[in-house]
Order: structure tokens, then sequence, then C-alpha cells
């Protein structure tokens, strides 16, 4: 589903932008494969991040390429992999990047009006999917109305919506308390479950990546650890 | 995305800042009421012009001066005129001949002389020509003069010394023959030398009708119309061609005359002026219309036009900076939201097309407010000026005097314009909107 062959990714710093040449990762090698939960921990810094927003097309490698589907993303310009994104990728962020003037229902309904589904369409689904991460009687509220928890369930409806074959999850439960953290873990599980969705997550928390079914450490942009639970 | 749902997106995101928006449209309507009644007044003078122009009949006049032959001029005789009349569009053909002496008029103890001709006066008719008072002859000594033929009548017993003229160069009141002319009968005194010896014919004639003033106030009409049979009697008296005085200084006056002095042709429109002059041309007539004047006029009032729009698109363009000044405040707020609408997935064009749609929605509703204000100021001048021109200046309008014109063109250039001005000022702004990184959008630490 996921490949990922020798991403090389170097931040060049300093006023002339190549006086300080900062590598983060360094040769990463890895595949996910379809309905896996990959969790790649590591501490702040490793670099993990950076993976992930590569992988996302946020970021352009400095060497090495990530094949999604067997399409080699790195290769995409920003309005191509926009659209790729919009129907293959989903994401979940650790501050729930909600849209502060739509409502939970608006906000769910987006990646739809992106598509450019009928509004009957998008109604069924949008609701369908609400209903689907227990937020039925929240559809007009605002994310500065909802919980932490909720905020970051309306997150997971609004990647939902589209019924994406994967999904990044950067830190999902980085801002919830511990109570809220299971309840989202529960729901990823579910879905990877129920669904058959692929997720990868980056995490700095041990116990959160004990629900993947594979884990990647990394340490100063290099895989020092690859562990796959039984 | 579709239309309707980035539209939705549009109105959503003007709402958030109305009052931002407001004095932006503001801004932008009075740019583009600046503009249309700047360039209402070179149309409404254009217009007036125009009008002024058509509505004298000489406009559709065409001036056929002769008929080039064997690399010589040929006058135009008969044989021309039926051609001439058969010609497409071609709505009369006048013909004038004119006395060779300017005869002296008897009536009563008013006496002048004044120019004579010959008019075919069915073709004058077709032409417009119409009768003050009075009717046309129908009998060959009957006479029909201009409505200032009056003017060149003096009273027999006027001193020498007296002035006879207004300030105005006009005749005094006191001078002018007073009674009605219709029915009166004139003597007309022409003359000849034989043998050293100056010699005068009496004709007397009867005046039927005044022919109408011509439009134009300057221009005067002091002829005596007379017909064919009296200028054969004429020259037979004179026994020269068209009464022509035997001087041995000028031995031309002996020589036969033939042709018509003065003949016009005359179109029904102004377009057909052009089609029936470059027709004649071609067959080597030699024509001249007032229509090459128009094309002045016009001409120069395109440019006058084209000067004012211009002028008035710097006040939109002043009116742009406030667009682009609010299209990069919006880009500036709203960059988190687009940030997260780029990573679930929103195509950088589709947001660039938002941005844009916004900034002609703008410019749009700018120019609908700028069109009414504009209609408005313009019937206000329309009122005003005439009535502050007269009460200040003393000064009387032409009547019909239009001071503004909005026609729908000038409304669709200034609407155009503004259009144009709005997206150009909103694309620098859109375009940055799409170069927003995802990460540096959603706060990410990298």
């Amino acid at each position: 589903m996921i490949d990922v062959k020798d991403i090389n990714h170097t931040f060049l710093l300093g006023k002339k932008q190549n006086e300080t040449a900062l590598p983060v990762l360094k040769n990463i090698s890895f595949s996910v494969d379809k309905g896996e939960i990959l969790a790649i921990t590591g501490k702040s810094g490793s670099g993990k991040s950076t993976l992930l927003n590569i992988i996302g097309g946020f970021m352009k490698p400095t060497s090495g390429s990530v094949w999604i589907k067997e399409l080699n993303v790195t290769k995409l310009n920003e309005g191509e992999y926009a659209d790729f994104r919009l129907d293959n990728i989903g994401f979940i962020f650790q501050n729930f990047q909600l849209i502060p003037s739509m409502t939970a229902f608006e906000n769910v309904e987006l990646p739809l009006v992106l598509k450019g589904l009928s509004v009957k369409e998008r109604k069924e689904k949008t609701e369908e999917t609400l209903e689907k991460v227990g937020l039925s009687n929240y559809h007009h509220h605002y994310p500065s109305e909802l919980s932490g928890g909720q905020q970051q369930r309306v997150s997971i409806a609004r990647t939902l919506v589209i019924e994406p074959p994967i999904i990044l999850a950067d830190e999902p439960t980085g801002s919830l308390d511990s109570e809220t953290e299971q309840e989202i873990l529960d729901l990823i599980t579910g879905l990877n479950r129920d669904l058959g969705i692929t997720f990868l997550m980056i995490t700095h928390d041990e116990e959160v990546a004990q629900i993947a079914s594979k884990q990647i450490h990394i340490h100063d942009g290099e895989i020092v650890k690859e562990e796959v639970s039984a | 995305m579709t239309f309707k749902d980035q539209w939705r997106f549009v109105r959503r995101n003007m709402k958030r800042s109305k009052s931002r928006i407001f004095m932006t449209i503001l801004a932008t309507a009075m740019g583009v009421a600046f503009l249309i009644v700047l360039a209402s007044v070179g149309f409404g003078l254009h217009t007036t012009f125009i009008d002024d122009i058509i509505r004298d009949r000489s406009v559709t006049k065409i001036e056929i001066s002769g008929l080039e032959k064997d690399n010589d001029i040929a006058p135009i005789t008969d044989e021309e005129i039926t051609e001439l009349e058969k010609v497409d569009s071609m709505k009369a053909v006048t013909r004038q001949l004119s006395l060779r002496q300017t005869p002296q008029f008897n009536i009563e103890d008013y006496s002048g002389s004044v120019e004579t001709v010959v008019s075919h006066f069915p073709s004058e008719l077709k032409a417009g020509m119409e009768l003050k008072e009075g009717d046309l002859p129908e009998d060959p000594y009957e006479v029909v003069v201009g409505p200032h033929f009056i003017e060149n009548l003096y009273p027999d017993d006027l001193p020498v010394d007296e002035e006879v003229y207004d300030e105005d160069g006009m005749m005094k009141e006191e001078f002018k023959y007073e009674e009605s002319l219709i029915g009166k009968e004139v003597d007309m005194v022409v003359e000849q030398n034989v043998d050293d010896e100056t010699k005068e014919h009496e004709i007397t004639l009867t005046i039927t009708g005044i022919v109408e003033p011509p439009a134009r106030d300057w221009m005067q009409d002091r002829q005596v119309y007379i017909s064919e049979d009296v200028l054969t009697e004429i020259e037979s008296f004179t026994e020269t061609s068209r009464g022509a005085i035997i001087d041995p200084n000028y031995p031309d006056a002996e020589e036969e005359v033939t042709g018509y002095d003065k003949v016009y042709g005359y179109a029904n429109s102004l377009e057909e002026v052009q089609e029936i002059s470059e027709y004649l041309t071609e067959e080597n007539y030699l024509v001249y219309s007032a229509a090459s004047e128009l094309d002045y006029l016009n001409t120069f009032f395109t440019i006058a036009k084209a000067g004012l729009i211009f002028i008035g698109t710097i006040a939109i363009i002043i009116a742009s900076i406030g667009i682009y000044n609010t299209m990069t405040m919006a880009v500036t707020e709203r960059t988190s939201d687009i940030g997260i609408m780029k990573a679930i997935g929103a195509h950088p064009k589709k947001i660039k097309q938002i941005f844009l749609l916004e900034s002609s929605y703008i410019g749009l509703i700018g120019a609908f407010i700028g069109t009414v204000v504009a209609f408005v100021i313009s019937i206000l001048l329309n009122i005003g000026l005439p009535w502050i021109i007269e009460s200040a200046f003393e000064q009387e309008l032409p009547e019909g005097f239009q001071f503004s014109s909005i026609p729908p063109s000038l409304i669709l250039i200034a609407a155009v314009i503004c259009l144009i001005v709005t997206v150009l000022s909103g694309l620098k702004p859109a375009k940055r909107a799409t170069q927003i990184d995802v990460l540096k959008a959603m706060r990410r630490e990298i």
C-alpha cells in the first residue's frame, strides 16, 4: 500500500540556506501493507513528523521516493497531489485543524464539497459519518463549542467521509486526556478492523503505539528498530 | 468544487468582514461613478452636436458640382439629372440656374437688388423645402422669395447718411417693409448695355409664397425664385445666356452657358450619403457632402470620450488599491483555513478561483452601485447645469442641449474596465493564497 524507499532529507539552515546542512532523515525505507496500522515512534526532533509530511505530500524529500498504491507520489506536483489526497489519503492532526467558522457538519462536509458532490449526497454521507463517530447531536456546534475529544472525532469524521484507503495520523491523541485518548484509539482500531483502513500514525507515546500491528522507531533520522506485534 | 459552492464560500467569507468589504465596494462605486459621469459629458455633448447637425437637412445634402469627361469638367445637364435621379437611395435631385446679373426689385416705396434663381420646385419639395407662408407659383409670372428677402428692401426715401443696420448687423425695424409680401406685385428691373448705353427692362411679378428659413440661425436666404419663362424673357431682352450684362472688359459674358449652376442630391440618411457619394465619385461626378465634416466631428468626440474614459479609469485604479488591500488582508486572515483546505485536498486552482470570485464580486457590486449613482448625478447635471448657466451667466442654452448622456455602451465599458481592474488587483492576493505553505498555515512544528 505504502512503500517508502531510501528517503533522505536535509534542512539547509542559515542566511543563504547553504551554510549549514542538517540531515533529518537518513536512508529511511519501509512499507505498509493494506489494512495495517503502522506506528512510527521517536522522541521529539527525531524526524518522524518530517517523514509524515513527506508521505503526506506537504514536503519534497531531498532524495528517495514514496509510492502509494503503486504511484510515485513524490513526482506529483502540488495540484496533482491535492487531487490524489482528496481521493486516497485522510489526515488526523494532533490539534484537530478544524475551520473555526464552520460547524461540525460543515467541517465534515468540506472534503465532499471539494469533490463536487451534490447537496443531497453530501448531507447523507456527512450525517452518516457523524453518527459513526458518535456526534449525531452536534451538527450545528462550532469547534469552539466542543471538547477536545469531540473536536478530534469531528476531525476523524472529516477524514472518514471520503472513505480513504489510507489515513495518516499525526499524534492523534497528543492533545487529549487519557480517557478521551482511549476513546479515540478505540475508534481508530475499530475503523481499521471494520473498514480495513490502513493507518500510518506517528506518536511519541509508547502506549498509543501498542495499537499498531507494526512499529518503527526512529532516532536521529534513522530507523533503529522495527517491531511486528504478535 | 462547484461554482455554487465557491459562491457560498465567498459570501460566507465576505460576511466575516462586512465593514471592510463595504468600504472597498464604496471606493469602487465612487471610481465607477466618476468614470461614467466624466465620460457621460463627452457622450452628452457628442449627442447634442450630432443631433444639432442632423436636424439640418444639409447633412443629407450632396453637392454635385460637375462631371469629369475627357479630362474636362462638364456642367450637369438634364441628361445627367435623369441619371442621378435613378441612383439607389437618392431621395431628390434639386437644380438651380442663377441669373447672371442682380436685378433690382421695386415694391411700393421700397427697392433692393437681390440674387435671382430658377428653381425646380417639385424636386425642392421632395428634398424637404417648405413654405413659411403662401403657396407655390402656378403662373409663370408668380414667384416665391427667401425669408430674408425683406432684409434687402430699403425705403426709397432713405436719407444718405442714415444708419440702416443695428449693432447685430440687422436692418433696423423702422426701415423694414412691414406689410405681408404675399400677393404683392413686385417689379423686377433687369439691365443690358447696348451701344454704351444702359437699357432697362421691367417685368411685373406676383409673390405667392415665402420659403421656410434655413435650419441655422446664421444662414440667410434672400433669393427670388423665378420661373423658366421669366428667364427666357430676360434672355430675350439681354440677348445673352442667363441674362449676363455685356461688358467689354469681360467678353465671357456673351458666351453661351449650358447646364445647371447648382445641383444637389439628397439622401434619406447620413449612411446613404456616404454610399451615394462613393457611387457618384466612381461615376466621375465631382461631389462634396457634410458627411465628411461629421466624420471629423465623430473622430474628435471619440478621441475626447476615450480620453475621459482613460481619466475615469485612473479613479478605478485608485479604488483597486483598496481591493488589493482588502484581498491581501482576507488571504492573511484565512491563511489557516486555506492551509486546512489544502491539506484536505483542495486544488490550488480552486483556492485561486474563490479569491478571484470574491474580488470580481466586489467589482461587480461596485460597478452596479456606481452606475446607479452616475445616473442620478447625470440627471441632476442635466437639470441643474442649464439652470446654473442661465441664472449665473444669463445665457440661454440651445433647446435639447444635453450636458450628460449615459448610453448602454458606456455602462458596458465602465463595467468591463471595473471588472478587469478588480480581477487584476485580486490576482496577486489570490496567487499568494495558492502559495500558502500548508505546514506553516497549520502552525505545525517541523
